[in-house]
This record gives C-alpha cells, sequence and structure tokens, in this order.
C-alpha cells in the first residue's frame, strides 16, 4: 500500500505544505499546479516580502518549494490540471490534462490548495477609479514595485510624497456580497506602509480604515512598528470616492477620531483588496464536486473543529481555497489536511482495500 | 523624528477667538512640542480606544479629549495641534488619570508640554488662562506657599458660611492655637524661613521659571523681580 500517492492540486504556499507534510509521513505525493512554477500567488504576483517576517517572499516560497522537489517521495507536475475525480476514499482516480496530452492518475485521496484572488476593485467599487486613474493601485500592484524598489506613480513616473491605503475594498460588505474580513489585508498594508517609508523616507503614508484586524504578533511586529518607528498615520473612516483634482488624487470620507468630514489630496492610494475564490477553486470545487459556502469558497463541514474536510469523501482542502488565509492560516490547514489524507491510506490498508 | 510638514494636516481651520497666525509660526510652535526630549516617551502609537477619555474627568465637563491631543499630535497635525494649543488643552486638569493607556501614551503628559510651550511663547490662551491667577503665582514665587490664610475674605467664600467671618476677624489668634510654631503666620501659609526663600528666588531666576511669568504678564514679572533681586542682594547675592 505504501506506493499509494496523495494528489495534491496547487503549488502555492499550502499546496506545498500539505505535499511536504504527506512527504514526511512517508507517503509517496503528486503534486499538480497548472502554472509553469511553484510558489503561487505570491510569486505569481511578485510580493516583495512576508508578512510579519519580513522576509524576501521569492526566497522564502523557493525554500519551500526546494524542500519538495527534493523529496523523493515527491513528483511536481507543471502546467497541469484537474479535469476529473471518481472513486471512493483510498481508491480514486483522477484525470490530469498536461503538456503531455491527458491521463488518469490512481490516488488515496486528494487535497486541494487552489487559493484564492486578489478582489477586483474595478468590480463593484467604480468610485475608487481603479481602472481610470493611473495612480490607483492595488495592495498587489505596490507589492510588486517595492520588490523593484521602484514606488512611483505610474501616471508620471514620479516617487509619492503623499501615499494612502483604503482597507476593506471588497471585505465586509453587503453591497458586493462579501460580508467576511479577508484577515490579511491590514497586516499587509501596514506592512506594505513600512516599507514604503523605509524605502522613500519623505512619502507620508495613511491608512485609512474601519478597524485594525491585527491578530496576535502582528500587533508588535507591524501596527506598532508602524506606528512608533515608521510614523505612518492611521485614520479611523473609510474613503468614500477618489477624484482627480490638479493632478493629484483627492480622497473624500470622514475622519471620525476628529469627527468631521475630510478631503485630502494624494499622490497614490492603494486599495486593500480582499480574497475572493480563485478561479481555480470555483473550477476544481466543481470538477471534484464540492460543496461551496455561499462566497464559493470550499466548504469544510466540520468547521472550526475540523477545517479540512470536504463534503465528498477523500477530498481535503487547504489554504485560501478554504476561506481567507494568511500564511500561518495555510501552513496549519495544509499539515491538518496532509495528515487527514495520509489517515484515509492507513485506514484503507487497515480494512484490507 | 520627521518635522511637522505643510501638507500633513487632515483639517484646515482656525482658531476661534485669537488672531491667526502664520503656518510658519504655528509649524514653529509645534515643533517645539514634538522636539521636546520628553515627547518620544509621551507618545508611541493610538488606536483608539478611548480609555483615556473615559478616564478623564474633563472630558466629562468639557469638550476636551486627551485621545485627540494624541491622535493630532501622532499625526503631525500643524493647524490641530496649534489650536489644541490655543484651546483644547486648557481644559485639562492635569490628573493624569490617562495614564492607564494600553499603548503607554501619556496624554497629560503631552499637555504639559504643550503647555510650557504656550507659556515660554506667550501665547494669547496662556496669557488668557493665567490671568486669574495672578495673585497666586505672585503668592507661589515671592513666599513659597499658595493660599495664605489672610485670603480667607468672607466677601470672597460667602458659601462658607457665618463662621467664615469670625474666623477672618480674629484671623492671628486662631492661627497662634494651632500647635506647629511654623503655622502661626497669616500671610504666608506656613513660616518660610530666609535660606528657603533665597534658595527659591535663585531657583526662580536660574531656571528660567521668572522669565516664563515675564511672557505672560509683564507687570507681574516686573513686581516679582524688583522683590527678588531686593532680598537678593541683602543676602550678598548678585543676579
Amino acid at each position: 500500500m505504501s506506493g499509494q500517492r496523495i494528489v495534491v492540486l496547487g503549488g502555492g504556499p499550502a499546496g506545498l505544505n500539505a505535499a511536504l507534510g504527506v512527504a514526511d509521513l512517508g507517503q509517496q505525493v503528486l503534486l499538480v499546479e497548472p502554472r509553469e512554477f511553484l510558489g503561487g500567488t505570491p510569486v505569481a504576483e511578485r510580493y516583495a516580502s512576508i508578512t510579519g517576517s519580513f522576509e524576501d517572499a521569492e526566497t522564502a516560497m523557493a525554500r519551500l518549494a526546494g524542500r519538495l522537489t527534493e523529496s523523493a517521495l515527491a513528483e511536481v507536475r507543471l502546467g497541469t490540471r484537474a479535469i476529473s475525480l471518481e472513486g471512493s476514499p483510498g481508491d480514486m482516480r483522477i484525470g490530469l490534462e498536461g503538456p503531455g496530452g491527458s491521463e488518469v492518475v490512481t490516488c488515496g485521496s486528494v487535497i486541494v490548495a487552489t487559493g484564492f484572488q486578489h478582489f477586483d476593485p474595478g468590480r463593484e467599487t467604480q468610485l475608487y477609479g481603479y481602472y481610470e486613474y493611473p495612480d490607483v493601485l492595488a495592495l498587489q500592484d505596490l507589492e510588486s514595485m517595492l520588490k523593484d524598489r521602484a514606488v512611483v506613480r505610474p501616471s508620471n513616473g514620479q516617487p509619492p510624497e503623499r501615499l494612502c491605503f483604503v482597507q476593506c475594498v471588497g471585505s465586509r460588505d453587503r453591497n458586493i456580497g462579501n460580508e467576511y474580513c479577508s484577515k490579511v489585508c491590514c497586516g499587509v498594508a501596514s506592512k506594505e506602509a513600512i516599507e514604503v517609508r523605509e524605502q522613500l523616507p519623505n512619502c507620508e503614508v495613511f491608512i485609512f480604515y474601519i478597524d485594525m484586524r491585527m491578530y496576535g504578533y502582528w500587533e508588535s511586529q507591524i501596527y506598532w512598528p508602524a506606528q512608533e518607528r515608521h510614523h505612518v498615520q492611521y485614520v479611523k473612516g473609510i474613503i468614500t470616492e477618489v477624484l482627480e483634482r490638479n493632478g493629484r488624487l483627492l480622497v473624500r470620507g470622514e475622519d471620525t477620531t476628529m469627527g468631521r468630514p475630510m478631503e485630502v489630496l494624494m499622490d497614490m492610494v492603494v486599495l486593500s483588496v480582499g480574497m475572493e475564490p480563485s478561479a481555480g477553486t470555483r473550477e476544481m470545487a466543481r470538477i471534484l464536486g464540492l460543496a461551496q459556502n455561499k462566497y464559493g469558497f470550499i466548504d469544510a463541514p466540520g468547521s472550526p473543529l475540523d477545517t479540512v474536510t470536504t463534503s465528498r469523501p477523500g477530498v481535503f482542502a487547504a489554504g485560501a481555497a478554504l476561506g481567507p488565509s494568511d500564511l500561518e492560516d495555510c501552513a496549519s490547514s495544509a499539515g491538518l489536511a496532509a495528515l487527514r489524507a495520509v489517515s484515509v491510506l492507513r485506514q484503507s490498508e487497515m480494512i484490507g482495500t | 523624528m520627521p518635522a511637522p510638514t505643510a501638507t500633513a494636516d487632515l483639517k484646515v481651520g482656525d482658531v476661534a477667538g485669537y488672531a491667526d497666525i502664520a503656518f510658519e509660526e504655528k509649524q514653529r510652535i509645534v515643533s517645539l512640542v514634538i522636539d521636546d526630549p520628553r515627547f518620544t516617551d509621551y507618545l508611541y502609537g493610538c488606536y483608539e480606544c478611548g480609555i483615556c477619555v473615559a478616564a478623564c474627568p474633563s472630558a466629562r465637563f468639557y469638550d476636551f479629549s486627551p485621545r485627540r491631543i494624541a491622535q493630532a499630535l501622532a499625526r503631525r497635525d500643524v493647524r490641530l495641534v496649534y489650536q489644541q494649543i490655543q484651546e483644547d488643552i486648557w481644559e485639562c486638569s492635569q490628573c493624569f488619570s490617562c495614564l492607564r493607556c494600553p499603548r503607554g501614551n501619556n496624554p497629560g503628559g503631552l499637555v504639559t508640554i504643550m503647555r510650557e510651550v504656550a507659556v515660554n511663547n506667550g501665547l494669547a490662551s496662556a496669557r488668557e488662562a493665567l490671568e486669574g491667577y495672578s495673585r497666586i503665582i505672585y503668592k507661589i514665587m515671592s513666599t513659597g506657599t499658595q493660599v495664605s490664610p489672610d485670603m480667607l475674605q468672607p466677601d470672597a467664600f460667602p458659601d462658607w458660611g457665618p463662621e467664615v467671618k469670625d474666623v477672618s476677624d480674629n484671623l492671628a489668634l486662631w492661627r497662634r492655637a494651632l500647635p506647629p510654631e511654623t503655622l502661626h503666620t497669616v500671610s504666608t501659609g506656613w513660616d518660610v524661613s530666609d535660606q528657603t526663600l533665597i534658595e527659591l528666588y535663585l531657583i526662580w531666576f536660574e531656571t528660567g521659571a521668572l522669565n516664563m511669568i515675564g511672557e505672560v504678564d509683564k507687570g507681574l514679572h516686573m513686581i516679582l523681580e524688583e522683590v527678588m533681586q531686593d532680598r537678593l542682594e541683602e543676602a550678598g547675592i548678585e543676579i
């Protein structure tokens, strides 16, 4: 039975961790990734650094991927996606389509780690002018600039003197339909704010927020240093619209601290976009027949005490395919998914299937 | 610590009641607060939890918020901080209940610094706030005691009842009834020795405290300076 393998769909933080977990437990694992590289969204979107540790994101993801590819029990197929799934736990057949054509692979269980995509700020929140003004960006756009150490206004190539973040774009909004908190944007925006202040010491940085959600150690790793050492200005109150004014951006909102409306000029506006299920997550839910919650993420009926078991026996999920997740969540759910996936094989072994 | 900048403010407004001044002058005054050596120990960051306002007695009676003081300074909002120096800070009772801040901020201490800057720069609000206190300032600086028994006039304290007249008519006698001899005084709170007074006057001169009074009340400053110089000269000390 030890020859039987587990298939992991997705090569991002959760998929890599899940596959590593399976290999560490002594089981063969096949990781399937539609992109031509490992590392997932942090690599695809060119994140500058890991929120919390400030480590270079590409380096961190390469280290994780390297550990997996060095494992004798792991096999990775890039440019490949799942197209079908049949069978029952311990005896499954998954159809794969890749550069070499399609084939059916037998496996004991499947882990879905197909992740999230950034909320498209042009979808509902037209008031922020994401597709209208070149100097209105989203978190991942700024990540990429920070990675290149080239934070400049796309409109004129000049470094900004004033930059602000607008929190909760596409999250916690009944009108948009995403009622959930995307969990990471407060930390990511604050981390980027610190990096902007480090790369452009003369640029003033503001964060307009509803409430700052800096879980656990992010408080002392990110939030307090952002305020106390880097003088990032946190202003409680959300921007209602962004307008162009003499070549700059006028943001309008309420300064709730001081209890009055405000209009402030900015050179760059960064929208702290939330998480939505990736196209891959929606597609896999459909192909594998997994129940989704009302937001499209993969449903874990046993949550919160079992965060990884899906509605289909033998299929587990990990990371942001399950809902908004930070990297710690990805590592945690990936570990649990690996354990559950391997235990399916062990149980099959015991009852002699 | 970055200097306050001309564009950091989130509010445009002028101080009601006082003539407006140039932005550069506001910037200079606010910089004096931010560059004060105590400033970094008094202000870390604020998450607007409001515990300082909840604990603040002044916030119950005035439109005063220690949270707004901390926030305005954290933002380096020059116009707003200047406005607060001219208005809000005089409503703080300096009780320091706000020290219970979970971030370790000291809004009351920020108010202390702001008041010192206001007095040292002779701001209109400082003059106005101290106007009613000239007699007390005179008493403290010239005698080292704040309230003296002879200030206890029946006209001034009708709410104290009819006994106050009897007490003030026979003040010296009542005071002599007190057991400690150092309290047998009527024009000072207690007997202040020559040595104490001379040291006190030297402290007022040397620390610049007397000069601070000059910024807000020139007449009072003149009187105090004369009293002190005469006494110090008698003791053979030249200033």
